[in-house]
């Protein structure tokens, strides 16, 4: 199958310092992948080089096999490519509801299909299960709510790659548990997830695929099971224990 | 980057060749071969280049170290010159002495005290909190200055060694003072240097810079070398302050003024690099002193030398590097408020109509002994004058408020389409000219903007305010904008519908009435502009300009959007503004006096259209509290001090009284249900957390556990189950 999204051989160079050094990344649709690795390992800044926020020192974007290296953030987004981050990037002065709507209404234009930006909000609301804090500004809701509606605002922009950075830091278990479950109709929908996280249980539990980035080196890519499996990873990652203890 | 190169390459071709143009067409009578030209140039140049590289160090090791531009240096620098010119001339001190009393103890006092009392509140504020803070600040030293040393009495101060004659350096004399200022400004130099790399102090500052987090962990104290920068920015900016006076004067304006040349020096270094610093402002003062030497601008162009930091300033944004879009720097307020309804919206502005038109037909007699609360013919003029600068405020919402693109360009903006006004319709009473002069003023208000859209948002503030003073200098000062001979009325009343709207002088009661149902229709529009997706495009983009760019916000074509707007508002408060004052004259547009509007909207609340209608309102306080007091003259700063201290109160209270307010006053609306729930929530809140806790731990234990106990208890548990019902508390013992 042919990724929707891949990085070529990105590098990125802050300084002296090799914060990602030729890492390819595939991301496939329908499926969830993951990107995980111990702290500083380059996955954060991996994603700023997707979305365009990062320019790479050298190296490549391609989405559906397109070169988009140079591209705009707001031109990827209109390609189909949204994120959420690490730290919330909430518009904390709109109301929720408010949130979500400035996507659907900035998705109209590009996207010529005569949707209703506010029937899409509604009905990503419901999904999302956001209704009843709707009308309350961001800022003021708990950080597990205020995760879910930069979900719902990355969902508003109808895309076809969706890049997560941690969507259960902040979450209890009940919450991540739901956060799980609606990945997968997500991704039955035919949405590409990339995934980054460090919670391990979530990340085997949802990834069908896994990259393994270490000092900004891919170390390994596979499936949960082969990744669980390989020596290099379990050194440099998690040390000489097993997945399971770790998680 | 092949491309990027090119287009800096092209940039600057472009530049040079215009001031190739500007320096060809304006040259004056002097030689440049001339050596003597050349030497009085360079002196002059290097000795005003020191005092600005001074100057500019300081700002810059402030910002580096603190995150803060203070607005307020070169006014802090004009305070400590005028109070060197006291303990000297006045009290007779020697010279040292007074410079050591002057840099060596009240600098330092001044820089401790704004650290302590206010610079540290701001660490994380907003940056538009940050700005308003020092620019308020900036005001109240200028203030201050002036009500201690009345402008009315000329002073000057003597340059060092004036009675001897300096050295000789070809056919020209460099005075003492000049050679002296070189010198000191190399020490100066060369000690920031020594101070910020080879002392433990100065490391550790440098560290902050980097992570302020990671150097409070190895060690260094946050507060001190907050505390000692601030002290140290304070000193240079004395230090330059007293260097420079006996060349300019001791002229309040001229030396705050000096904020415009340690900003383009700033620009240049990128606000971070001394050493760049220091040559920014050599530039700066060299190229002064080329155009005072060579150059000649005639009298169409009679101030341009004094817009030349200016123009260096536009020239140095132009060249910086873009700003990356930065991610995990939102602030998330705890602020809870709902979008005014259409009919609110369309009440609140009747409400206002209804007021205004109450006082201004003097139906609301009130302070007896005073004039303003009636309808007298000063009052009148001066309320349709704040109601101009509530239509400029209010064009400043959606740009500050909701883009959060600070300018502070607005009133210079509303000056040029004033003076358009009188050419383009308003001699005639022609409303069709308004109409032209918005139409001139969008792309205007774009313009401006344009060289900083790509940068931080810092730099748009500091380009605004070189604009607002460029326009001073340079544009409105050009005699076929302003005919300066021409001292009649410029403008007919307005005919709008057959009507012809009186402004007339002694009764203004007809122009009060226009303006204050224009500015309700205003108000009207902004708040149904609140309500579309333009405006939540722009809080959004404000909020997270990152998030907004991975939604698929084009940044750029958002902001120029905004500032249209705002600049066509601005406009048509121009043209409210001219047929207000009648007849213009050339130095109507100080910079300084459009700031007090900004600030004013600021503290009210510069998200909310209402903040226009009370910011304009705090304006009127001023002169209306000095008429109380029988304007003393201690008061006669009020102007400038009273803006200048509710903006430095915001340190406390950043988000505008409105906020803080407008829960309270929704609450006292009928059908404001949620409010007044709120509000009760809030309390709550406010009580459980002021109850001892200690007492509750105890509770069954040293005290009773009775009902109202157990009721406190539920409060800080955040319990909100009926008393009746609780399972804790046998029924017996809550009855």
């Amino acid at each position: 199958m042919t990724p929707i999204l891949e990085t070529k051989d990105v590098v990125v160079r802050f300084g002296v310092l090799q914060a990602v050094s030729r890492a390819s990344i595939e991301v496939i649709e329908g499926r969830v992948t993951g990107l995980i690795g111990p702290n500083g390992a380059g996955k954060t800044t991996c994603f700023n080089v997707i979305t365009g926020l990062q320019e790479p020192t050298s190296g490549k974007v391609l989405f559906e096999g397109k070169d988009i290296t140079g591209k705009n953030p707001y031109k990827r987004a209109r390609l189909g490519i949204a994120r959420t981050f690490q730290k919330l990037e909430v518009f904390g002065s709109l109301s929720a509801r408010e949130n979500i709507l400035v996507a659907a209404e900035q998705r109209k234009t590009w996207d010529r299909s005569g949707f209703s930006p506010a029937a899409v909000c509604d009905e990503i609301l419901e999904k999302t299960g956001l209704s009843d804090v709707s009308e309350f500004m961001v800022g003021t809701l708990p950080t597990g709510t205020a995760r879910l509606v930069e979900l719902a605002r990355a969902l508003a922009s109808n895309p076809r790659v969706l890049l997560l950075d941690e969507p259960s830091s902040g979450l209890n278990e009940e919450e991540t548990a739901e956060m799980a479950t609606l990945l997968r109709t997500f991704v039955a929908e035919g949405l590409a997830v990339l995934l980054v996280e460090h919670d391990m249980s979530f990340v085997m539990g949802t990834c069908e695929y896994i990259h393994v980035l270490d000092f900004g080196t891919i170390i390994a890519s596979g499936t949960p099971s082969e990744v669980q499996a390989n020596s290099a990873v379990q050194a440099a990652y998690l040390g000489t224990e097993t997945v399971e203890e770790a998680s | 980057m092949r491309f990027k190169l090119n287009s800096r390459l092209i940039s600057a071709a472009v530049v040079g060749l215009i001031l190739a143009f500007v320096i060809n067409k304006n040259w004056g009578s002097a030689s440049f071969l001339d050596s003597k030209n050349i030497s009085t140039f360079l002196v002059m140049g290097v000795a005003l280049g020191g005092i600005y590289a001074i100057t500019a160090g300081g700002l810059v090791v402030t910002y580096a170290t603190t995150g803060i531009f203070n607005f307020a240096h070169a006014a802090i620098g004009c305070f400590l010159a005028f109070f060197y010119w006291q303990v000297t001339v006045q009290w007779h001190v020697p010279t040292l002495l007074g410079i050591f009393i002057t840099l060596g103890i009240v600098a330092p006092l001044i820089g401790i005290g704004l650290d302590r009392l206010i610079m540290r509140r701001l660490r994380d504020a907003a940056l538009v909190v940050q700005l308003m803070v020092t620019v308020g600040l900036m005001l109240t030293f200028m203030g201050i200055t002036l009500t201690i040393w009345s402008p009315k009495t000329g002073r000057t101060l003597d340059h060092f060694y004036q009675q001897s004659k300096g050295v000789e350096l070809g056919s020209v004399i460099a005075t003492w003072h000049r050679i002296i200022t070189v010198i000191i400004a190399l020490v100066v130099a060369v000690a920031l240097r020594w101070l910020l790399y080879r002392t433990r102090l100065g490391i550790s500052m440098r560290a902050v810079v980097d992570s302020r987090s990671l150097a409070g962990l190895t060690g260094a104290k946050p507060s001190i070398i907050s505390g000692a920068s601030w002290a140290l920015g304070c000193m240079t900016a004395g230090l330059a302050g007293i260097l420079i006076a006996p060349e300019t004067g001791l002229v309040v304006e001229n030396l705050a003024l000096i904020i415009i040349v340690a900003a383009a020096a700033a620009a240049i270094a990128q606000l971070k690099s001394i050493p760049m610093a220091f040559i920014g402002g050599l530039i700066i003062g060299l190229a002064t002193s080329f155009s005072t030497t060579f150059l000649s601008f005639g009298t169409d162009w009679s101030y341009a030398g004094e817009a030349i930091p200016c123009v260096i300033l536009f020239i140095a944004l132009l060249f910086l590097p873009q700003a990356r879009l930065e991610t995990g720097k939102v602030r998330l307020t705890k602020r809870t408020e709902r979008l005014t309804k259409p009919w609110e919206a369309g009440l609140g502005g009747v409400v206002l109509i209804v007021i205004v038109g109450a006082w201004a037909n003097g139906w609301i007699p009130w302070f007896s002994g005073t004039t303003f609360g009636e309808r007298s013919s000063v009052w009148l003029g001066r309320g349709a004058g704040f109601l101009v600068f509530g239509l400029i405020m209010l064009s400043l919402v959606p740009l500050i408020g909701w883009a959060g693109q600070v300018s502070f360009a607005n009133f210079a903006i509303a000056g040029i389409g004033a003076v358009l006004f009188s050419h383009f319709g308003g001699q005639n009473g022609d409303p069709i000219g308004i109409v032209l002069v918005m139409l001139v003023c969008a792309p205007l208000g774009l313009a401006i903007a344009l060289p900083a859209l790509r940068l931080k948002g810092l730099y748009l503030a500091l380009a605004t305010m070189a604009f607002a003073e460029f326009t001073d200098k340079i544009i409105i000062r050009h005699p076929s904008m302003l005919d300066p001979s021409n001292s009649g009325i410029l403008y007919k009343p307005l005919k709008i519908f057959g009507f012809s709207i009186s402004t007339d002088t002694v009764d203004r009661k007809a122009f009060v009435m226009f303006l204050i149902i224009t500015f309700a229709l205003l108000f009207f529009m902004l708040e149904m502009l609140r309500r579309s997706r333009w405006a939540r495009r722009w809080i959004a983009m404000s909020d997270s300009p990152a998030a907004s760019a991975t939604i698929g916000v084009n940044l750029t074509t958002t902001k120029m959007v905004v500032f249209m707007l705002s600049g066509a508002m601005a406009g048509f408060a121009g043209c409210m503004l001219g047929l207000q004052t009648g007849a213009l004259r050339v130095d109507s547009f100080p910079m300084f006096v459009g700031l007090p509007i900004v600030l004013l909207l600021a503290v009210q609340g510069v998200r909310y259209p209402i903040a226009a209608f009370m910011g304009a309102l705090g304006l009127a306080s001023f002169p209306a509290i000095s008429e109380l007091f029988g304007n003393p003259a201690w008061l006669t700063q009020l102007a400038l001090i009273g803006p200048g201290i509710a903006a430095i109160a915001m340190a406390y209270r950043p988000e505008g009284a409105v906020f803080y307010t407008g829960r309270d006053l929704a609450g006292m609306l009928p059908w404001r249900q949620d409010a007044r729930e709120e509000k009760a929530l809030l309390e709550a809140k406010v009580r459980a957390e002021n109850i001892d806790k200690d007492e509750i731990n105890d509770l069954g234990l040293t005290r009773p556990f009775t009902a109202d106990k157990v009721s406190q208890l539920d409060r800080i548990l955040d319990v909100t189950d009926d008393l009746d019902e609780h399972p804790m508390v046998p029924r017996e013992v809550m009855s």
